[in-house]
C-alpha cells in the first residue's frame, strides 16, 4: 500500500513542520532519519494521524486518510510507540489483544479468533512462550517486541514504528530490524521507521528520507542520496561514507 | 482464563447471594432459622394477621441487603473504571467530585426544601453538575490525567464549602438528619426509594460489565487508543457519564459511603491481575459481599446502629493492608 | 380548697410582679459565689448580674420565667430565628442581637462589646466551654436538663441564685413540683405493672429516639429506649432501627410535634402507613399521637403541661375534664404571665388534633 503526504504541516511551540510531497512505496522499509529536533517524530505521529493534519494531506491508495473514520484508519495504519503512556500490569497477550480494538465492538470482548491472532504475532516476533508474564516485567527490547505484535493484530499494512532501535542492545536491534525486513518482504507491508543509527538505517532501508528542521532535504534509495555533501548539510558534521565487507560505515 | 481463575470468578459471584442468604438471619429481632425459611417459602405466619417474621424479612432485611448488594456493586465497578480510564490506581468516584455533589444536593433538599421533596433528585442532579463542572475546568486539557484530577479536587471543595454554608444556615434538627446522612446509612431502604433506584444502578452496572474490555484499550492512553482506531473521546465521555449516574444513584439512597470504590478494584487487581474483563465483574461481586458485610455489622454489632461509611473503612483498610504485605509483585 | 384559693392567689401576684418585663432589677452588691455546673466546672459568679447572655434556649426561657428577661443583652440564633415559642413569651427578644450560631462558637468580639456579667452555654462540650470562658474572661455557666427534671429543678434553682430571685425561682419549683404530685397521685390509683410501653420518635425520624425522657416516666409510661447509650455525650439521642422497634412491641408511639405541621418528617398518618410496623401492637390499635418533645431541651412550662398531657394520653381514665388549652394557658401564665400564650402555639401546631376522642 502507497502513503502519499502532499502539504502535510504541523506547527507547535514555535516549530514548524512542512512536507511538500512524499511518497512511502508498499513493502518496503522507509527510514526518516536526522538529527535531534528534526521533526522525525513529530512526523511519523503526523501519519499515525495522532497529530492531526489538514485533509487531503495524507492519503493511502488514492484514498484521503482524513476522511476515514478511526476504526477504518486503524485497519489501514498501525503506529508503534517508542514506550506506552503508561500500562497497568497486564499481562502480554491481554496487551497485544489491546491491537484488536478496531475490530471489535465497543460492548464486546475478545473472541477465540482475536485470540488466535493475539498467539500467532507473538510466536511472529519470537516471544511464543511469553503470553501470561507481566508486561511491566519484560525487558525493554522484549516490550518492542510485544508493541510491534500489537501492531500486526491490528492487520494494518502500513506500520509506523518511532525509534524501535533506541535503547536496545546491538542484538535487539538487530532482531528488531530484522523483523521490519520480514515484515516488508514477507508481508508485503509498508514500514516506516525513524532512526537515530544511520548505519543500521543504511542496512536495512529500501529508501531513506532526511530531515533537518521540519522539512525533508532528500529523499530516496540509500545508495542513491547518501553523499557526504548530504551528511554535513544535514548533521552539520563531517563524516566519511566507509564501505567495508559490503556494508556502510559513517566515521566522524 | 484459566481453569484457576474460571472457578474463582464463579465463587466470586456466588459469594454476594450466599451472603445474602446468610444475612437475612441477622437483625435485633431474633428470628429462628427454621422460621426464617418457613416465611420465605411461606409468607405469612401460621395464626394469620400481620406477621412480625414476614414484615422484617420482606419490608426490613430484604431491601436493605439488596441495596447493599446493590450499592456495593456500584461504588466498586464506578472506581473501577474511572480508574481504568484516568489510567491512575488512587481515582474513584471521590475524586470527580461525585460524593459531595451529591451530598451538596441532597443538604439543599433536606434543609430548606423539606419534607416535601425527595433528596435523591437533588443529590443526583449535583452529582451531575458537579462532573460536568470538572470537565469544564478541566477544558481542552480534559484528556489528560492531571487536571481532570486537579479539577476534580477543586470541584469537590467547592461543594464541601457550600454544604458547610447549608450546614451553618440550617436549623438544629435538620442538620442533626443531615449529619447522619452523611455518615452513610442503609437504614432508610424502603421499597419505594429501590423501586426507582435499583434498576438505575443495575443498568449502569451492565453497560460498565460490557464495556469492559474496552477499558482495557483506554487505559493506554488518548494517544495510543485513537491510534488504535477507538473514538477516544465519545467512549471516555459514556464511561464517566454512567459511572456518574451510577455512583450518584447510589449514593442519593445511602449518602456517602467511602472507601468502597478505591479498595475494591484494588483488592480484585491484587488476586487476578489488571485486565478488566476480570476486575470489573469481580470488583461488582466483591463489592456487593463487602458492603452486605460492613452492613451486617453496621446493624448487629451494638445495640445501636453503626455509620456504614465507617465500617467500610474499617473492614476494607486493614484487608488490604494485609494483602498488600503477603503480595511482593507490583498491584498496579 | 380555700388554702388553695390562697396559695393560688398568691402565686398570681408574684406572677404579675415578676412578670413585669423590661425593669431590669437591682442586684444588690452580693459577694461572688461558685457554682458548678453540668461539666462539673466550678464557675465564680459575681455579685453583679445585670447584664446576661445566654446561648442555651433551656436557660435563656428560665431566665425570662424568672423574671430577668430585662436582663438579656444578647441572644442565640435558634431562639431568635428557628424557635416558634420564644416570641410568644418573650416579644422583647426580636430587638436583642443574635450572638451566637450553634450555640459552641459566639462572635468572641461582639459578646466583649455588650460586656456581659455571665455567659450561659450548652453542655455538650467540656473544651468549647472552657476556650469560651478563658478568650472572654467572663464567667461560663454550662447547664442543661438533658431530659431529666431534677435537672431542672436543679437549674432553676442555680440561675435563681445567679439572678440573685431565689424567691421566684422556689415559688416555680414549688408549682412545678405540686403539679407534677397531683398527677402522679391520680396515676397511683392505675394498677402496678400496668405502665404502658412507649416508643419515641424524635428528631424528625423514626428511627431516632431519646434515651430519657421523664415526661413520659411521671405520666406512667415506660420508655422503651430506656437503658440504651446516647449517640454523643451530652445529647439524649439515640439511633435504632426499624427491627427494634418491632421487638419491643409498644403499646404507644409519641412523634415529636413540636415541628411545624409542614416541618413534620414523621407523621401520625406516616407511621400508622409504614408497612414495617404493621405488626406492631401500637400501629394496630391505632395508639400513635403527637406530643411535644425536646427543642433545645426544654420550655419548663411546655414541658409541665406535656407531662399532664401524656398522663391523660396514656392512662386516659385518670384524668377526666382534661382542657389542654385551659391548663396550658393557666400555666404559661403562670411562668410567664402572658396571656394566650398556649392558645397561640396550639393554633401553630395543631394541638386541637392532638387528643382525638
Amino acid at each position: 500500500m502507497k502513503l502519499e503526504v502532499r502539504n502535510l504541516s504541523f506547527s507547535y511551540d514555535g516549530f514548524r513542520l512542512a512536507v511538500d510531497s512524499l511518497v512511502f512505496a508498499g513493502s518496503r522499509v522507509t527510514s526518516i532519519v536526522g538529527p535531534n529536533g528534526a521533526g522525525k517524530s513529530t512526523f511519523l505521529k503526523c501519519l499515525a494521524s495522532v497529530l492531526p493534519s489538514a485533509r487531503h494531506a495524507l492519503s493511502v491508495d488514492g484514498k484521503d486518510l482524513a476522511g476515514v473514520r478511526g476504526k477504518e484508519r486503524a485497519r489501514l495504519v498501525g503506529y508503534v510507540p517508542q514506550e506506552p503512556a503508561f500500562t497497568f500490569n497486564y499481562t502480554v497477550l491481554d496487551f497485544v489483544l489491546t491491537g484488536r480494538a478496531a475490530f471489535i465492538g465497543m460492548f464486546s470482548s475478545p473472541s477465540g479468533h482475536d485470540v488466535r491472532l493475539a498467539e500467532e504475532a507473538l510466536h511472529y516476533v519470537g516471544l511464543n512462550g511469553q503470553a501470561r508474564r507481566p508486561f511491566l516485567e519484560l525487558s525493554s527490547g522484549e516490550r518492542r517486541l510485544v508493541l510491534i505484535a500489537r501492531a500486526l493484530v491490528q492487520e494494518s499494512e502500513i506500520l509506523l514504528l518511532d525509534e524501535p532501535t533506541s535503547f536496545l542492545d546491538p542484538r535487539h536491534e538487530v532482531e528488531t530490524m530484522g523483523l521490519c525486513r520480514r515484515l516488508a518482504e514477507d508481508k508485503a507491508k509498508t514500514i516506516i521507521v525513524t532512526l537515530h543509527n544511520l548505519e543500521m538505517a543504511v542496512r536495512y532501508s529500501d529508501a531513506m528520507v532526511f530531515m533537518k528542521g521540519g522539512r525533508v532535504v532528500a529523499s530516496g534509495p540509500p545508495r542513491g542520496v547518501l553523499t557526504e555533501a548530504l551528511l554535513r548539510d544535514v548533521y552539520d558534521l563531517d563524516m566519511r561514507i566507509v564501505e567495508c565487507q559490503g556494508q556502510t560505515f559513517f566515521v566522524k | 482464563m484459566t481453569k484457576k481463575t474460571g472457578w474463582l470468578v464463579w465463587a466470586s459471584f456466588a459469594l454476594p447471594l450466599v451472603l445474602l442468604v446468610l444475612s437475612l438471619n441477622l437483625g435485633s429481632y431474633h428470628i429462628p432459622l427454621k422460621e426464617v425459611w418457613a416465611t420465605i417459602f411461606g409468607g405469612t405466619s401460621a395464626a394469620g394477621g400481620p406477621s412480625p417474621y414476614a414484615d422484617i424479612l420482606f419490608r426490613i432485611r430484604l431491601p436493605r441487603l439488596l441495596l447493599a448488594m446493590f450499592a456495593g456493586a456500584a461504588l466498586s465497578v464506578s472506581g473501577a473504571s474511572l480508574q481504568a480510564l484516568f489510567k491512575n490506581p488512587l481515582v474513584f468516584e471521590f475524586s470527580l467530585g461525585i460524593s459531595y455533589g451529591a451530598a451538596f444536593g441532597a443538604a439543599l433538599s433536606l434543609v430548606f426544601l423539606g419534607r416535601g421533596f425527595v433528596p435523591q433528585l437533588a443529590a443526583f442532579a449535583f452529582a451531575v453538575v458537579a462532573v460536568v463542572l470538572v470537565l469544564v475546568i478541566a477544558g481542552k486539557s480534559a484528556s489528560q490525567i492531571v487536571p481532570v484530577l486537579l479539577s476534580g479536587v477543586i470541584v469537590s471543595a467547592l461543594f464541601q464549602a457550600l454544604l458547610s454554608l447549608v450546614e451553618f444556615f440550617a436549623n438544629p434538627y435538620a442538620l442533626q438528619a443531615l449529619i447522619f446522612w452523611l455518615l452513610g446509612s442503609l437504614s432508610q431502604a424502603v421499597w419505594g426509594d429501590l423501586a426507582v433506584t435499583l434498576p438505575i444502578i443495575g443498568l449502569g452496572v451492565a453497560v460498565l460489565v460490557l464495556f469492559r474490555w474496552r477499558l482495557n484499550v483506554l487505559s493506554l492512553g488518548d494517544e495510543e487508543a485513537r491510534a488504535l482506531g477507538v473514538n477516544v473521546r465519545r467512549e471516555k465521555a459514556l464511561v464517566i457519564a454512567v459511572a456518574t449516574l451510577t455512583t450518584a444513584a447510589a449514593t442519593s439512597v445511602t449518602g456517602v459511603i467511602n472507601w468502597v470504590g478505591l479498595i475494591v478494584p484494588h483488592l480484585v487487581r491484587m488476586m487476578v491481575g489488571a485486565d478488566n474483563r476480570k476486575v470489573i465483574p469481580l470488583s461488582a461481586a466483591l463489592g456487593a459481599s463487602l458492603l452486605i458485610v460492613a452492613d451486617d455489622f453496621a446493624r448487629s454489632a451494638a445495640s445501636f446502629e453503626i455509620p456504614i461509611g465507617i465500617l467500610t473503612s474499617v473492614v476494607g483498610i486493614p484487608f488490604f493492608i494485609v494483602l498488600l504485605k503477603r503480595s511482593g509483585k507490583t498491584w498496579l | 380548697m380555700i388554702r388553695r384559693l390562697g396559695f393560688g392567689a398568691a402565686l398570681v401576684a408574684a406572677a404579675a410582679l415578676a412578670a413585669a418585663p423590661r425593669v431590669p432589677s437591682n442586684p444588690q452588691d452580693r459577694p461572688p459565689f461558685v457554682i458548678t455546673d453540668n461539666l462539673g466546672r466550678r464557675v465564680e459568679i459575681p455579685g453583679r448580674t445585670g447584664r446576661i447572655i445566654s446561648l442555651e434556649p433551656e436557660i435563656t426561657r428560665l431566665i425570662v420565667a424568672l423574671g430577668g428577661g430585662g436582663r438579656l443583652v444578647g441572644m442565640d440564633f435558634f431562639l431568635r430565628y428557628n424557635d416558634h415559642l420564644f416570641p410568644i413569651i418573650f416579644p422583647a427578644g426580636r430587638g436583642l442581637p443574635v450572638v451566637s450560631n450553634q450555640g459552641q462558637d459566639p462572635n468572641y468580639e461582639l459578646v466583649l462589646k455588650l460586656r456581659p456579667d455571665v455567659l450561659f452555654t450548652s453542655p455538650s462540650e467540656y473544651q468549647a466551654t472552657e476556650n469560651i470562658q478563658r478568650k472572654l474572661g467572663v464567667p461560663v455557666a454550662a447547664l442543661a436538663s438533658i431530659g431529666k427534671f431534677e435537672n431542672l429543678l436543679g437549674e432553676m434553682e442555680t440561675v435563681g441564685r445567679i439572678l440573685g430571685r431565689e424567691a421566684r425561682a422556689r415559688e416555680l419549683s414549688g408549682y412545678f413540683k405540686d403539679r407534677l404530685a397531683a398527677a402522679r397521685a391520680l396515676l397511683e390509683k392505675v394498677p402496678a405493672g400496668r405502665r404502658p410501653k412507649v416508643y419515641l420518635s424524635f428528631y424528625g425520624s423514626l428511627l431516632r429516639t431519646p434515651v430519657s425522657y421523664e415526661p413520659v416516666d411521671v405520666a406512667g409510661g415506660a420508655n422503651c429506649a430506656a437503658g440504651l447509650l446516647p449517640a454523643y455525650l451530652g445529647s439524649a439521642a439515640a439511633t435504632v432501627s426499624a427491627e427494634q422497634i418491632i421487638r419491643w412491641d409498644p403499646e404507644v408511639i409519641l412523634i415529636q410535634g413540636n415541628y411545624l405541621p409542614v416541618e413534620r418528617a414523621v407523621t401520625v398518618e406516616s407511621v400508622l402507613a409504614d408497612a414495617r410496623l404493621a405488626s406492631v401492637r401500637a400501629v394496630r390499635e391505632k395508639r400513635v399521637y403527637y406530643t411535644f418533645g425536646f427543642w433545645y431541651w426544654w420550655d419548663p412550662a411546655l414541658v409541665l403541661l406535656e407531662s399532664l398531657y401524656l398522663a391523660r394520653l396514656l392512662h386516659p381514665g385518670t384524668s377526666a375534664g382534661f382542657d389542654l388549652e385551659r391548663e396550658g394557658d393557666a400555666i404559661f401564665k403562670e411562668f410567664y404571665g402572658v396571656e394566650g400564650a398556649f392558645t397561640a402555639l396550639g393554633r401553630m401546631l395543631k394541638c386541637r388534633e392532638w387528643l382525638r376522642d
